[in-house]
């Protein structure tokens, strides 16, 4: 049996994380067809509540999706009731009432998606929640790992910027620690907190965390619009400290070290614009990744019945009838 | 008339139960001794085995009337703490209107003297409208006979103001309660900064933001010359901080602590289980520890629940967005009994004193004993029986406490206030 849900990566066994990697690589293998749309998901309805901004996760959802034949309704925050105040308690009971198979669910709330979880019989997958967990986003960072490295084991990677406040941050360490990759936070001391697990070497110097020797490095997003809180001085001087400069990016070509980067890109904050050209930037190929990656977690998803929280792992089934041809 | 035979009495001077009859009769404690004559009419009670102690005295409850009574009112919160064994109640302010006026305080204590059947006494604002900027009319709240002047809930940010208040209120002798934050540093969410805030995505409140606060509050009460009392602590250093005022000895400094900062950690949370949010917030097991060595040597005068209802709705929402607060008068001597008494951490008299005697000192109120000529302010506990606390069993109004179907050690039996039983199981 499957899970109803994908909520976190800290809950997911290594097996379903092998398991959905396995079934992305069997789904990117449509992208290159002329017919990129399978069945598997013929009459389902799948619903994108997006309760903050997104491109790439919600385009990527819908496309996956789509690919997948189900049907596609977006509920557009900004004209429902939410306006008028209803409590997100209420929207889920006008949900449950409709009956969607899947719901896609982001919020600036931690914990938020769990909640819609309990509440529905629909499969929730949580596409991003606060500063909690974005799940697909680490299982796409693991599957583009893994195409650079089929066996991650050992490999390094370091994670750049703001810890404090990244979902990233948290599920794709988590999910790379479970497959065995050696996992490192740098940042301004503001922002990656003492607290961080132990088992995550904290760097606050860009030199000493390039002594680790990481083979990917991975840029987080500076979240701008959240800067109510002056976590820095100015980004000029995070670019100099944290950022990867032209001068960083030629000693990162020299170690034939990977970029990556969940997207989108601050350019001159995170990254120089030499990097979008940067032969072993993963950048796009996160991106591309993303779509056959939901595609898998979609089609493993059950929706339906009286789904208690799933705590124990479950060997994985492939959901209905999907057959990927190489 | 009420006799009560071969109870085991607990007394705030003593860790022994004294085995004795206890008559009751016109509201007074009218003899006591082993083996009394039962009197004409008397009602006899076997109490072998059960324990008759003074009623609990809560001094920190919201009961949310006037404004939010979906939550709770001075009926219900008050019958919540009968069935929990309290015998009488200090309400903080925090209402809407809040309680920044004579006239305010005025109409609650009317509301009380009808629908309470127990005690019912308010805190006053420090300032109008909670708001920080101007002093609340002070002396009209002094003659309804308000004691304790309190902002609860929200800190008086500017230290000026609150050290005027300090030096004109301590003139009619009132004090001043502290609920202890920085607002900047504690952020909108109740959840402890650490490990488990982390984990869960949620900003978190360090525990120097309370720190802080008890410090810069005791330091303003020595310059005025004011007592103040620190409400709820919840973090280790806090505990420290108060120690060490109070060996010094030249401020008049009490504290109160809540037992869920005894029992839970940040922990509790799990999966953003929103009866575990409140504020302070619950913080480490070192914290745990640090607060119970603070509670049996002294260093907290007393044990209040910050008593805090919230309707289901509210509390059914999200970590984030749920309110902050969980009631504690219909759960706190039974998980006092279960978790500390029961397993030997500390004895009755340690309950008594802390939950009884000196919350009614610091509002100036005669204590309760089980002494011949006391008036009778008692409660029977059963020891052995059980307590599940089902939605049936909670008279308060809300249930929003980690308690909820929870099976403890220990019953409240029996409380008896004046001529009345209150209770009786």
């Amino acid at each position: 049996m499957a899970r109803k849900d994908l909520l976190d990566i800290a809950s997911l066994h290594r097996e379903e994380i092998e398991f959905l990697l396995d079934q992305s690589t069997s789904f990117k293998k449509l992208f290159t067809r002329s017919v990129k749309k399978i069945p598997a998901l013929e009459g389902k309805s799948v619903l994108m509540l997006f309760y903050e901004a997104s491109t790439r996760t919600h385009s990527s959802f819908e496309v996956a999706a789509k690919r997948l034949s189900a049907e596609v309704t977006n509920f557009n925050v900004d004209h429902s009731s939410i306006t008028k105040g209803e409590s997100v308690r209420e929207t889920i009971e006008t949900l449950q009432a409709m009956r969607t198979d899947y719901i896609v669910v982001r919020h600036s709330h931690s914990g938020l998606p769990g909640m819609i979880a309990r509440q529905t019989t629909a499969a929730v997958i949580n596409a991003g929640d606060g500063a909690h967990e974005h799940p697909t986003q680490a299982l796409l960072d693991a599957f583009t790992i893994k195409e650079k490295f089929p066996d991650p084991r050992g490999k390094k990677v370091l994670i750049i910027g703001d810890i404090l406040h990244s979902r990233v941050a948290r599920s794709t360490s988590t999910l790379l620690q479970k497959l065995g990759v050696e996992v490192a936070y740098l940042g301004p001391g503001s922002l990656v907190p003492k607290y961080v697990p132990a088992t995550i070497p904290r760097f606050t110097d860009y030199e000493a965390a390039m002594a680790w020797g990481p083979d990917v490095v991975y840029l987080l997003r500076v979240q701008l619009e959240r800067q109510d809180v002056q976590f820095f001085p100015s980004v000029r001087e995070y670019h100099r400290v944290y950022g990867i400069t032209n001068t960083r990016l030629a000693e990162i070509s020299d170690r034939g070290l990977y970029i990556m980067h969940p997207g989108p890109v601050n350019r001159g904050v995170e990254l120089c614009d030499a990097v979008m050209d940067y032969e072993r930037s993963l950048i796009t190929n996160q991106v591309e990744n993303g779509i056959s990656v939901r595609m898998a977690v979609l089609d493993w998803l059950t929706p339906g019945g009286d789904f208690p929280r799933q705590e124990s792992y479950v060997a994985p089934q492939r959901a209905n009838s999907t057959v990927i041809m190489p | 008339m009420i006799l009560l035979q071969n109870a085991r009495i607990a007394s705030e001077n003593s860790p022994t139960l004294l085995e004795s009859d206890v008559l009751i009769a016109e509201g007074k404690i009218q003899d006591m001794g082993s083996k009394l004559a039962i009197p004409e009419g008397a009602r006899v009670i076997d109490a072998r085995g059960r324990i008759l102690m003074p009623g609990m005295f809560d001094a920190h409850v919201h009961f949310r009337a006037p404004g939010f009574e979906n939550k709770e009112t001075i009926t219900t919160g008050s019958e919540a703490a009968i069935n929990g064994g309290v015998t009488g109640v200090v309400m903080m302010p925090n209402t809407r209107p809040a309680l920044d006026s004579a006239s305010a305080v005025d109409a609650v204590l009317e509301n009380a003297r009808h629908r309470a059947r127990i005690p019912v006494y308010t805190s006053g604002c420090v300032t109008k409208n909670r708001e920080g900027k101007e002093l609340a009319e002070i002396e009209g709240m002094r003659e309804l006979g308000v004691k304790m002047l309190t902002d609860d809930g929200d800190t008086t940010a500017d230290p000026a103001v609150l050290l005027r208040a300090m030096q004109y209120a301590t003139e009619f002798g009132m004090f001043f309660a502290s609920h202890c934050e920085v607002p900047e540093l504690a952020g909108p969410r109740a959840l402890n900064e650490g490990v488990m805030s982390y984990r869960l995505g949620i900003k978190g409140s360090p525990a120097c933001a309370e720190e802080i606060i008890i410090d810069r509050d005791i330091r303003l009460a020595r310059a005025a010359g004011a007592h103040v009392h620190i409400q709820h602590v919840s973090s280790k250093l806090g505990m420290e901080t108060i120690r060490w005022w109070k060996s010094r000895g030249d401020v008049k400094v009490t504290a109160e602590v809540a037992p869920h900062h005894l029992l839970f950690t940040d922990e509790h949370i799990g999966d953003y289980d929103t009866n575990y949010k409140m504020n302070p917030p619950l913080r480490t097991q070192a914290d745990c520890d640090a607060l119970l060595e603070g509670l049996k040597e002294g260093v907290f005068d007393l044990i209040a629940t910050d008593h805090a209802p919230h309707t289901p709705f509210e509390k059914a929402q999200d970590f984030v967005s749920a309110p902050n607060g969980i009631t504690g008068l219909d759960t706190a001597l039974v998980s006092l009994y279960h978790h500390f008494v029961e397993p030997g951490k500390f004895d009755w008299d340690l309950v008594v004193k802390r939950y009884s005697a000196e919350s009614r000192r610091l509002m100036g109120l005669p204590v309760a004993a089980i002494e011949v000529g006391q008036p009778a302010d008692c409660l029977l506990f059963d020891t052995e029986a059980e307590t599940t606390f089902t939605k049936d069993f909670m008279k308060s109004k809300s249930q929003n406490t980690p308690f909820i179907d929870q099976t403890l050690k220990g019953r409240v039996d029996m409380v008896i206030l004046g001529t009345e039983v209150l209770l009786e199981r």
